[in-house]
């Protein structure tokens, strides 16, 4: 049971990061019906701005004068703001012209800025894995009835809790969520009843690409390390959460990562961690096998 | 018009002339992962070679022609080591320094460089069955993962450990180094708690660390590069398992402790060879590419040892010629010792010493188990 419980709390913690990045998967597909491949690697390049941030607090000493949340806090803003650029250029550069287009060719567009971005970072950060500081953070464990929740793995919950809570309240309670809604629902529709359509997925993008570029932060927090390659991996994992959770639906996204980190996680601890990965992907097929819309997904009829 | 003509017959005659210098040089190449996850190793490897070049270019070259260095980058993939592989046999090199990966030398010099007659010496790749093929283009100035295995088994059983937990990361190098482990500690007595792979790519493997550390092993081998078996050890020792993680030759790298944490690093065990004993080879590369990697030295020796047997063979050797040289190599004073090859391709002396890893992030050697002849294998 203790080893049960110790897995749950293993399974969250990289079940939120995963969330976070698919909730960007989620919202440019709820738009525009396009898988953004190249969202992987604005997570990446959060993992970077982060990780300078907190080089630059390192060696310029102010770590010494502020405190360690101010830092953090500092790193999550800036690599945040640098992530919504970055994604808000990717979209008015090389989605927005082909807007028009098939489907098809924004597919092809996607895949290609992913590569574009990977290799950029690679020649602008070196192509060898870059360590976030030590000892940033304290490393305080706390046990429950014998499961150890160490105090990142709390840090890792809570923001990840409180950026999909604000999510959910920008999405429900406010004007430009109700564009948002609007422009996913009908996007000539919505063009029609006044709303700025191009800026609304700029703001999709931005959004999106904000929460990524907070994943990356945390992953790099997390495991300590930050490369040019790692989009890939979790971006492919976090894609695999949005389908799961019903792609185009926020609350998928969120219950969707949660889940397959906690699969993940007990599959490598009761059956193989070399079989993990089958596993976890096996389930995601029966689940689409029984419902092709995900989880939480609605059965949308086609659009003409 | 006529401008447009004459900058295109400039180009193209300028083009042929660089055409025929090609033909003054002579070609060596290197295939390593240049970019991806084990790219720093790529490139501590392929420096390795470019300072060999340097050196034998100062020197006036080989047979009066300065060498080129033709590099390819594997990206640790099999399938692009075969890509590089054909490039290197379309560009007409002698020999290729390379691969980095197990998983990748033993396709690249099975399908590519053996047929196609180019020589093969790896400076870094362990699994047996590199040179367990009978192929006769293919050397190697590493000891191999069987003796590497030994090594280590040895060490844990003397110091008294019988319970031991085996992971690898399912590669030709992590997989065969960590089976290599296993088997030699079942034959001593030892008792094997869990053998089980991990997906390199992934970056958690908290769950099974969390499983293995229910079972209370008295140590935890890890087959694997150091890029993931940093971040195993990290999460090990954050998971709460204070046994010390050991690992393979792949280990042995300053970015090792830098990416685990010097905290969480102190107390690894680590195999590997003497490494560079050369301080003229220390301060030159030092001063050229700055800090000397694990493998450098190995790539240094392996191109002047190429570079001996081609000036032996003669100017007009065939590819056969210069092999039975590069063959013929016996004490070749190199900067990783006296280097000499058995009918296989193996090394005729090699040893493997264990490390630890000390409070200031230093491999510091734990014991020395001296240096031992490679057990002769049977026929493939």
């Amino acid at each position: 049971m203790q080893m049960f419980l110790q897995q749950i709390v293993i399974g969250l913690t990289i079940g939120s990061i995963y969330s976070l990045i698919a909730l960007g998967y989620t919202m440019v597909y709820g738009i525009l019906e396009l898988v953004n491949f190249a969202h992987g690697e604005i997570f990446m390049i959060g993992s970077y701005i982060g990780l300078m941030v907190l080089m630059l607090c390192f060696s310029s000493g102010l770590q010494t004068a502020v405190p360690v949340l101010l830092l953090l806090l500092l790193a999550f803003v800036v690599a945040m703001v640098v992530s919504a650029l970055f994604g808000m250029a990717i979209e008015r550069l090389a989605y927005r012209p082909l807007r028009q287009s098939p489907r098809l060719s924004l597919l092809i567009t996607a895949l290609g800025v992913s590569i574009f971005l990977q290799n950029l970072a690679m020649l602008i950060f070196g192509a060898r894995d870059r360590p976030y500081p030590e000892k940033l953070f304290p490393n305080t464990s706390y046990h429950f009835w014998g499961v150890q929740v160490t105090l990142l793995q709390i840090l890792i919950f809570t923001i990840a809790l409180v950026l999909m809570f604000g999510l959910n309240l920008l999405i429900h309670k406010t004007r430009l969520g109700t564009a948002m809604r609007a422009t996913a629902q009908d996007t000539e529709a919505a063009g029609l009843m006044g709303i700025h359509v191009n800026f609304i997925v700029l703001m999709t993008f931005a959004i999106g690409s904000a929460l990524g570029g907070a994943a990356g932060v945390l992953y790099g927090l997390y495991y300590g390390v930050a490369n040019f390659f790692m989009g890939f991996q979790a971006g492919l994992k976090a894609f695999t959460a949005a389908v799961l959770g019903g792609i185009g639906n926020i609350t998928g996204a969120m219950v969707g990562g949660l889940l397959l980190g906690v699969f993940e996680s007990l599959a490598a601890a009761y059956i193989s961690s070399q079989w993990k990965d089958v596993i976890t992907f096996g389930m995601l097929i029966l689940v689409l096998v029984f419902r092709p819309q995900g989880l939480f997904g609605e059965q949308v009829p086609e659009k003409v | 018009m006529w401008f447009k003509k004459l900058v295109a017959v400039v180009l193209l005659s300028s083009s042929l002339a660089a055409c025929g210098n090609e033909s003054n040089t002579l070609k060596i190449g290197v295939g390593a992962p240049l970019t991806g996850p084990n790219a720093k190793t790529g490139q501590d490897l392929l420096n390795g070679v470019r300072l060999a070049v340097m050196e034998k270019n100062a020197q006036g070259g080989l047979h009066n022609k300065q060498v080129e260095v033709i590099s390819g980058d594997d990206r640790s993939d099999p399938r692009e080591g075969i890509v590089v592989a054909n490039k290197m046999a379309n560009s007409g090199v002698i020999g290729v320094i390379g691969h980095y990966n197990s998983g990748v030398s033993i396709p690249a010099s099975a399908e590519v460089y053996n047929p196609m007659k180019i020589i093969n010496i790896s400076p870094a790749s362990t699994n047996p069955v590199y040179t367990e093929r009978g192929l006769k283009f293919v050397f190697r100035t590493v000891g191999r993962d069987d003796l590497q295995g030994k090594v280590a088994a040895d060490f844990a059983i003397q110091k008294g450990w019988k319970k031991m937990a085996v992971i690898h990361n399912k590669g030709a190098y992590g997989q065969g180094l960590a089976e290599e482990f296993a088997k030699n500690v079942k034959a001593k007595g030892g008792n094997i708690l869990i053998f089980d792979g991990i997906n390199k790519d992934d970056k958690d493997f908290s769950p099974v660390l969390t499983k293995i550390k229910a079972m209370n092993p008295e140590i935890l081998f890890y087959g694997g590069e150091y890029q993931d078996g940093a971040l195993f050890t990290r999460q090990a020792k954050q998971v709460g398992i204070t046994v010390p993680v050991m690992g393979g030759d792949a280990l042995y790298d300053k970015d090792f402790v830098r990416l685990t944490g010097q905290e969480y690093a102190k107390g690894s065990l680590v195999t590997f060879a003497a490494g560079s004993q050369s301080s003229a080879f220390n301060k030159s590369f030092s001063e050229k590419f700055g800090e000397v990697g694990p493998f450098s030295a190995y790539a240094y020796d392996a191109t002047h040892i190429l570079f001996a047997a081609i000036a032996k063979a003669g100017p007009q050797a065939t590819p056969d010629a210069i092999r039975d040289e590069v063959a013929k190599t016996k004490d070749f004073p190199g900067a990783t010792g006296q280097i000499g090859f058995d009918a296989k391709g193996d090394l005729l002396q090699s040893g493997f010493i264990v490390w630890e890893v000390n409070a200031s992030g230093d491999f510091i050697q734990a014991a020395t188990i001296p240096a031992k002849t490679v057990v002769p294998a049977k026929k493939p």
